[in-house]
C-alpha cells in the first residue's frame, strides 16, 4: 500500500489539487431562477481569504510602483515643466467664474425641481460624498476587467458602491480590503448596470463583451436607436445614481445567441476612459440634499452672482445708450415708409451713387431704358462702353430698379 | 543512455537557484501581470505567471513542485480577477504537472523545445480555462481563439527572453 502512494504520488497530488479546486468552484456558483448558472456575488469566507492574500501580496509592490511613477510625474509637472502655467491659471479662473454664474443660474431650476419633487413625493438622490482613489493595478487577465484602487474599508468603502470619473461611470466596488479595493468595471462580462437611452428612453442592462466593450444586451430591435445617442444610468440598479453619463451608442449588432432572434446588442463607447484610468471617485453616500461642499459652492456662486450680474447689467445699459445715440437703419416704432433708410434727409444714410453722365438702360431710375427685344445695340447718343452684351431673354428692368420699393399705402 | 530511468536523469540534471529567485520571480510575475495591462489599454495578451510556472516546472523536473506552483500561481491570478477562484488554478495545475513530467524526458537545455512547449502549454491552459468555465461551471463566457493564439505567441516571445535570463541565475557547482 505504501509503495502505491509512493509510486503514484505525483498523480495523487495532482488529483487532490484538482478535486479540491473543483469543489471550491462548485460552492462559488449558484443556479439562478432563469435556469442558468451564475457566479455568487457574495464571496464565502474561504474565497474572500484567498482574495485578501492575493491582494496583500500584490498590492504593496503595485502601490510602490504607482507612488514612484506618481512622484516622478509630480516632480516633472510641478517643478520642471511649468511653461504656460500662468496662462492656464488665468484661463481656468475665467472658466471657474463662468461656471459659477452658470451654476447660480441653474440653482434656481434645481430648487424649483426639488420643490416639485417634494410635492410629488419623489426624492432625487444627489451624490453627497465621494472618496478619490488611485487605480494601482489590474486583474492581469483579458477575460476580467477588474482593477485595484488604493482605498479600502479604512476610508469607508463598501461593496457595491459606484465608481465614477468626471466623464462618466466606471464600475462598482466588488471586494473591499482594509487598504485596497477591487472595482468591477462596466465592461466586464460579469458586470451589470441599469442604463437608459437618452432620446428613445429604452432601458437595458449594460455589461462587457469578450473584447472589453460595454454593450446593452437583450433589447428588442428598434429602428430609433442610432449611433451617437447618449446613454445614461437609469438608477434602477440601486448602485449608480440616475442620469450619470455612461457613453454613446457606437453600433448595433444582432444578438449572437441563436434562440434570441429579434434582439439586439447595442455597443456603447464609454464616456470614461476605462483603459486609462488613474484617478476615480467612489460615491460613498447619496442623499436627497446637496452636500456641504456643494452648498458652499452654491453660496459662493450666489455671492458672486450679484456683482457679476450688476456688471453685465451695466454693460447692457451702456449698449442701449450707445444704440440710442447711433442712427439705426430700422426703427421699430416707425411705419415702413418712414424708416430712416428711406428718408433722404437723413444724413446718416450712406451717399447715393452719383448720377451717370450718360445714362443708359441700366442706369438706376434712368428714363432711356432699352425696349425689350432691342438686342445689345446701344441707343443713339449713348456711350459705346455702356453697350455691354446682355441676355436677350432677360426680362425688362423695372422702372424704379435700384431704388428702394415703397409699399402702396392702403 | 537508453536505459536511463526518468528519476536518474532528473537527479543528474536538476537545477538549483537561490531562494530569492524562487520567491521573487513568481511575485514579480504576478505583480507585473497585474500592473502592465494598465499601460496596454487593458489588453493583457500575455501570461507571465504561466511562463514562470512552465520554466520552473521544466527545469526542476519535480512534478509535485510543478503542480503546486501552478496551483498557487493560478489561484493568485484568479483572486485578482474577481471571477471564480479555481479556474486558472486548475489550468495552471495541469500545466505545471505536464511541464515537469515532460521535463524529465526531454532535454530542457534545448531552447527550441522549451519555446515550443511554452506555446503548446499556453494553448492548453486556455483550452482548460474555457472548458472549466463553460462546461464545468456552465457560466457564460465570450471567447476568441484568435486572442488566445496571440497570447500563446506572446508568451513564447516572453519565454524567449526570460528563460535565458533565468538560466543565468542558477547555482552552478
Amino acid at each position: 500500500m505504501e509503495s502505491f502512494f509512493i509510486r503514484y504520488r505525483n498523480v495523487l497530488v495532482l488529483l487532490t489539487l484538482l478535486v479540491a479546486q473543483i469543489v471550491g468552484l462548485a460552492v462559488q456558483v449558484r443556479r439562478t431562477s432563469f435556469g442558468r448558472n451564475s457566479l455568487d456575488p457574495q464571496d464565502g469566507p474561504g474565497v474572500r481569504l484567498i482574495r485578501l492574500w492575493a491582494s496583500a501580496v500584490v498590492s504593496p509592490p503595485e502601490r510602490l510602483i504607482h507612488q514612484a511613477k506618481l512622484g516622478s510625474a509630480t516632480l516633472w509637472s510641478q517643478y520642471i515643466d511649468l511653461r504656460h502655467t500662468q496662462q492656464d491659471n488665468q484661463e481656468l479662473q475665467k472658466t471657474i467664474d463662468r461656471l459659477r454664474l452658470e451654476q447660480a443660474a441653474l440653482l434656481e431650476d434645481a430648487k424649483q425641481g426639488q420643490r416639485l419633487q417634494a410635492l410629488l413625493n419623489f426624492q432625487e438622490k444627489y451624490i453627497y460624498k465621494t472618496v478619490a482613489a488611485q487605480a494601482i493595478g489590474s486583474s492581469g487577465s483579458d477575460q476580467s476587467r477588474v482593477f485595484t484602487i488604493d482605498k479600502g474599508s479604512d476610508f469607508g468603502l463598501k461593496p457595491d458602491m459606484a465608481v465614477i470619473t468626471a466623464d462618466g461611470i466606471v464600475g462598482k466596488v466588488r471586494e473591499v480590503f482594509p487598504s485596497t479595493s477591487q472595482v468591477l468595471a462596466i465592461n466586464d462580462q460579469s458586470s451589470g448596470a441599469g442604463v437608459i437611452l437618452e432620446t428613445t428612453r429604452i432601458r437595458g442592462i449594460l455589461r462587457g463583451n469578450a473584447i472589453g466593450q460595454p454593450q446593452i444586451v437583450g433589447i428588442l430591435a428598434d429602428q430609433r436607436i442610432q449611433p451617437g445617442e447618449k446613454v445614461l444610468t437609469a438608477g434602477g440598479d440601486l448602485i449608480f445614481p440616475r442620469g450619470l453619463p455612461v457613453g454613446v451608442v457606437e453600433k448595433i449588432e444582432r444578438d449572437p445567441e441563436p434562440d434570441r432572434d429579434g434582439f439586439i446588442d447595442v455597443i456603447v463607447k464609454p464616456a470614461a476612459h476605462l483603459d486609462r484610468l488613474d484617478e476615480v471617485l467612489v460615491i460613498t453616500a447619496v442623499e436627497a440634499r446637496f452636500s456641504t461642499q456643494q452648498q458652499l459652492d452654491l453660496a459662493t456662486s450666489e455671492a458672486l452672482k450679484g456683482p457679476e450680474a450688476a456688471a453685465i447689467e451695466e454693460q447692457k445699459k451702456a449698449s442701449a445708450i450707445m444704440a440710442e445715440r447711433l442712427p439705426g437703419l430700422i426703427d421699430p416704432n416707425l411705419p415702413p415708409d418712414q424708416q430712416p433708410l428711406l428718408d433722404s434727409s437723413n444724413p446718416s444714410i450712406g451717399a447715393r451713387p452719383p448720377q451717370a453722365v450718360h445714362p443708359d438702360r441700366f442706369t438706376p431710375g434712368g428714363a432711356s431704358q432699352a425696349a425689350p427685344g432691342s438686342g445689345n445695340r446701344a441707343e443713339p447718343g449713348t456711350d459705346k462702353k455702356a453697350a455691354t452684351p446682355v441676355n436677350p431673354a432677360a426680362p425688362p428692368a423695372p422702372q424704379n430698379a435700384g431704388t428702394p420699393q415703397r409699399k402702396p399705402q392702403p | 543512455m537508453n536505459t536511463m530511468s526518468g528519476d536518474f536523469r532528473r537527479d543528474l540534471e536538476i537545477r538549483r537557484y537561490p531562494i530569492l529567485v524562487y520567491t521573487l520571480t513568481p511575485l514579480v510575475a504576478l505583480v507585473l501581470q497585474a500592473w502592465l495591462p494598465r499601460f496596454l489599454a487593458g489588453n493583457a495578451w500575455f501570461d507571465l505567471p504561466l511562463v514562470v510556472t512552465v520554466y520552473f516546472a521544466l527545469v526542476q523536473r519535480i512534478p509535485i513542485q510543478g503542480t503546486l506552483m501552478g496551483a498557487v500561481m493560478g489561484l493568485f491570478e484568479d483572486a485578482l480577477t474577481g471571477h471564480a477562484i479555481g479556474v486558472n488554478g486548475i489550468a495552471k495545475t495541469v500545466v505545471g504537472f505536464l511541464a515537469s513530467s515532460v521535463g524529465i524526458r526531454i532535454d530542457v537545455d534545448n531552447h527550441t523545445i522549451r519555446l515550443g512547449l511554452t506555446f503548446l502549454l499556453s494553448l492548453l491552459s486556455s483550452a482548460i480555462y474555457v472548458a472549466v468555465y463553460r462546461v464545468l461551471l456552465g457560466l457564460r463566457l465570450e471567447w476568441s481563439w484568435v486572442i488566445e493564439l496571440i497570447k500563446s505567441v506572446a508568451n513564447t516571445l516572453i519565454a524567449l527572453v526570460l528563460f535565458p535570463t533565468l538560466d543565468r541565475l542558477q547555482i552552478r557547482d
